[in-house]
């Protein structure tokens, strides 16, 4: 069986330094992959690429076959591949249920016109979506909110909605760009049991963190990059225990994270 | 309000700017009801652009003046109907609107700005400087009376009252069009692109698609309502493109706020009225509206849609009983 | 038509395109340091030339010294601008920037109406009427001179952004602001700094037309609209790309202006940005080579 996503050889250059260099790596069906790094590593960059929002120097990515190499993020987003962001984005003005209607309504195929008339048609995926918004915002826990502009929302909170948000289509691959990083233990928790869920329910998420033990917990893969060159990729028990990966992280960032982990 | 209620209102609304003309035939009252009809289409395309998909545009004017051009001359020069003349504006700016806004857009919101503005004063020189088609800053005085024949009926528009139905019958559709775009799910779409374009891209929207959309409509909008307001005029000259228009909208969409529908059109209908109460000389005006501008954008941000969002976030911070347990500070 | 009349047009052309670099460059010196595009820029440039009006025709200065005070008083206005209207205004108010810069110059433009109604000023000296000859050219004096203050300022610029401290911070800024922040740039310092010097080139543009062409209320609007063009056919942001966009502009509707209808030398600047913007959204030089 060919892999949900594919990434071939992913090259990314800024003012002559090189910050993806010849990245390659697949995500299967309805796995959760962890991709992890010190600061300056390339994930950030790597997903910018190919989520279309940074235009990538070589390489090509596939998902479910189809080729999305150099296409914009919007024809990115509907043929499948969504992503939260690292600095948590939300449509401040709209209700949570704007949030999430706004993310579904690009992918039911509907014209302009039918949606100026409101046609019965157009009703019916409203309906729909709302439907599923209102399930997934019981699944994020803010269903109360609903209604509420999403400017109230918490920093942890609104994580939790950038995460439904990118589960509202549907999405054949969800990526999620540290989706706890500067977050407070209890909603750590929270936001790991919604992710499990989601997975539960079918969704293949590929997850950037910092946060390693946040990782490793969750994905049965992790995909580990250093100044943006892959240098290893497996089970999170061989990624512990892989010397490039410890001698990236220690000599990235000292001695106390290695204690942190032991 | 509910959505019934809304209907009433603006039913009684409409009825009573349209019984206007019947109780009375005071010519400053239907001149300010025209000058309200025509500045609340420009400011609810300003709107449309700017408080929906986030591009301030100061090509409205171009559009206001070329719709305008457009029409005197197809129907003076060449003996269209005031119907076709109107149109073939409107369809003109459209194309205009899309040249304008797909080239800049390639680059910035902020190269739309620029270019948009660039385009509306590249409009008022040319009006000058082309006098074999425009008849250069004399202009054309002393347009005809126009007819709008429609199958059985045959209407001279001829004194205010005429105009005053035909301006305010106009800005009910283009307003109705407008308020269906941005109550539809288009509309989502577009404010969504304002608040955060990235996140609107990532889920699968084309900000550039949409834009032009909304550039499309508020150009032929505003191309229209300046071809039927210029017969008003009676004379076209190159001040139609006159920055003044420019600062009536702009403050109309300030005040009113950005993206908030009934807050534009109130602040349209003030600025329609107030100005003139004032009697200012036009020089002196230009300065306050300049000056409001400013203490508007420092003073008052987001203009009356802006204080209801502000009071809107408030409600919802104050704690309420269906609270949920909070898992976050 | 012979060759010199080419060469008239040329020469006519350059200078021109001088005095666009000398707004040009202050607007995209601006844009760049705070991402700001400054919609009164033309005003203060007509107001510069109104008060070398004042200077020459009312007050007894000479051509240098009308120069001198317009362009130092623009500098001073440039820092209260910067501390009264800019400060605090960032990329993500790009809006409010624009609009509370059109209100300045809706105030500005309109005030000056109102004191000085639109009646065109021509600034009569000795210099109006002395012309330099070179074989069949010919060259008035004051658009020598124009051209000497442009190159001259040009250069200035150059060496206060490549050889100054404020200036390389300046360019860092422009470059990358967290960045600049990071190495402990201050940077309000280096924004008034930019927002100073580009006033102070639209006072010296200003000071240096007077004599050219007549004073008038409405003269800025105008030109801002070339200087719009300018900016972004340069690459926005970038102050080389403008001080040679602007040249190429001046020579171009020289050209035009000699050879084609009038309606149509206007449109040039327009066509030629919207034709770069097609070709190559990011200008003809992009972000890469700034001063």
């Amino acid at each position: 069986m060919t892999a949900l996503l594919q990434v071939r050889g992913l090259t990314k250059k800024y003012l002559g330094l090189t910050a993806v260099n010849d990245v390659s790596y697949e995500v299967e069906t309805g796995a959760i992959v962890g991709l992890i790094g010190p600061n300056g590593s390339g994930k950030s960059t790597s997903i910018d690429c190919i989520s279309g929002f940074q235009p990538a120097d070589g390489g090509q990515w596939l998902l479910d076959g189809n080729d999305l190499t150099g296409l914009a993020p919007h024809r990115i987003a509907r043929a499948g591949l969504t992503r939260s962001f690292q600095t948590v984005r939300a449509y401040d003005e709209l209700t949570l249920l704007e949030n999430l209607l706004v993310a579904a309504q690009e992918n039911d195929g509907i014209g302009w016109l039918p949606a100026l008339l409101h046609t019965a048609r157009v009703r019916a995926a409203e309906a729909a979506a709302t439907a599923r918004a209102r399930d997934l915002l019981q699944t994020v826990g803010l269903a109360d909110y609903a209604d509420a502009p999403a400017a109230i929302l918490s920093y942890g909170q609104r994580k939790l909605l950038a995460i439904a948000a990118s589960m509202m289509s549907r999405p054949k691959l969800v990526v999620l760009d540290e989706p706890v990083a500067g977050v407070n233990p209890t909603m750590v928790r929270r936001i790991e049991a919604v992710i499990r869920k989601l997975n539960e329910e079918g969704v293949t998420l590929v997850i950037v963190e910092h946060n390693v033990d946040f990782i490793m917990n969750l994905c049965r893969r992790v995909v580990v990059l250093d100044q943006g060159i892959k240098i290893a990729d497996g089970p999170p028990g061989l990624i512990r225990s892989d010397p490039r990966v410890l001698a990236a992280y220690l000599g990235k960032q000292g001695a106390e994270e290695a204690t942190q982990r032991g | 309000m509910s959505a019934r209620q809304l209907l009433l209102a603006v039913i009684a609304g409409l009825i009573a700017l349209f019984a206007i003309p019947l109780l009375t035939d005071n010519d400053y009252v239907l001149a300010l009801g025209i000058s309200f009809a025509a500045m609340s289409v420009l400011a609810g395309g300003l709107n449309l652009i700017w408080g929906y998909t986030g591009l301030l545009s100061f090509a409205q004017v171009g559009f206001f003046g070329i719709g305008a051009y457009t029409a005197v001359l197809l129907v003076v020069d060449l003996g269209w109907s005031l119907w076709a003349g109107v149109a073939a504006g409107g369809v003109l700016c459209v194309v205009v609107g899309l040249l304008v806004g797909y080239s800049s857009l390639r680059l910035s919101r902020h190269a739309f700005a620029i270019v948009s503005l660039s385009f509306a004063l590249l409009c008022a020189i040319i009006a000058r400087d082309w006098p074999e088609l425009t008849r250069g800053s004399m202009g054309i005085p002393g347009l005809p009376t126009p007819e709008l024949k429609l199958p059985g009926l045959r209407w001279r528009i001829v004194d205010p009252a005429d105009y005053y139905y035909l301006l305010m019958g106009f800005a009910a559709i283009a307003h109705g069009l407008i308020y269906l775009v941005v109550t539809s799910r288009l509309g989502r779409a577009m404010r969504a692109i304002k608040l955060n374009e990235p996140l609107a891209q990532s889920q699968g929207v084309n900000p550039l698609a949409y834009r032009l959309l909304a550039l499309s409509l508020s150009a032929l909008l505003s191309g229209i309502v300046g071809g039927f307001f210029v017969f008003y005029l009676t004379i076209i000259d190159p001040s139609i493109f006159d920055f003044y228009y420019t600062e009536t909208m702009l403050i109309s969409v300030v005040i009113g706020g950005p993206g908030s529908f009934w807050g534009v059109l109130l602040a349209s209908a003030v600025m329609a009225v107030l100005p003139d109460l004032l009697r200012f000389t036009t020089d002196l005006r230009m300065v306050l509206y300049g000056v409001a501008l400013i203490a508007a954008m420092i003073l008052f941000p987001g203009g009356i849609g802006g204080w209801l969002y502000r009071r809107r976030v408030a409600r919802w911070r104050r704690p309420q009983p269906r609270d949920p347990a909070k898992s976050t500070p | 038509m012979d060759w010199s009349f080419y060469g008239q047009l040329l020469l006519n052309g350059i200078v021109m395109g001088v005095i666009y670099a000398l707004v040009a460059m202050g607007l995209s010196l601006i844009f760049g340091v705070l991402e700001i595009v400054n919609f009164a820029h033309g005003e203060f440039y007509m107001l510069a030339s109104m008060l070398a009006y004042f200077l020459t025709a009312q007050w007894g200065f000479g051509y240098w010294g009308t120069i001198v005070v317009v362009t130092v008083v623009g500098v001073a206005v440039g820092y209260v601008l910067f501390e009264g209207l800019l400060l605090g205004l960032r990329g993500e108010a790009f809006e409010r920037s624009i609009l509370l810069t059109m209100g300045l110059s809706m105030v500005l433009q309109n005030g000056a109406v109102f004191l000085f109604t639109t009646t065109p000023r021509m600034i009569e000296t000795p210099l109006s009427y002395r012309n330099l000859q070179l074989g069949e050219l010919r060259l008035p004096v004051s658009r020598v001179y124009a051209l000497g203050l442009g190159i001259a300022a040009f250069i200035a610029l150059y060496l206060i952004l490549h050889r100054t401290k404020l200036g390389k911070a300046m360019r860092g800024v422009a470059q990358n602001r967290v960045a600049a922040q990071m190495v402990g740039i201050d940077t309000r310092v280096v924004a008034r700094l930019a927002v100073a010097i580009g006033i102070g080139l639209s006072g010296l543009a200003g000071a240096a037309l007077a004599p050219i062409y007549a004073v008038h209320p409405l003269m800025g609007f105008a030109f801002v609209f070339k200087a719009f063009a300018i900016i972004i056919i340069g690459g926005l942001g970038n102050v080389s790309g403008a001080a040679i966009a602007a040249v190429m502009l001046g020579i171009l509707e020289s050209f035009s202006g000699g050879l084609l209808p009038l309606a149509m030398t206007d449109a040039v600047a327009f066509v030629a940005m919207i034709v770069v913007l097609l070709l190559k959204p990011q200008g003809l030089f992009g972000r890469g080579v700034r001063v």
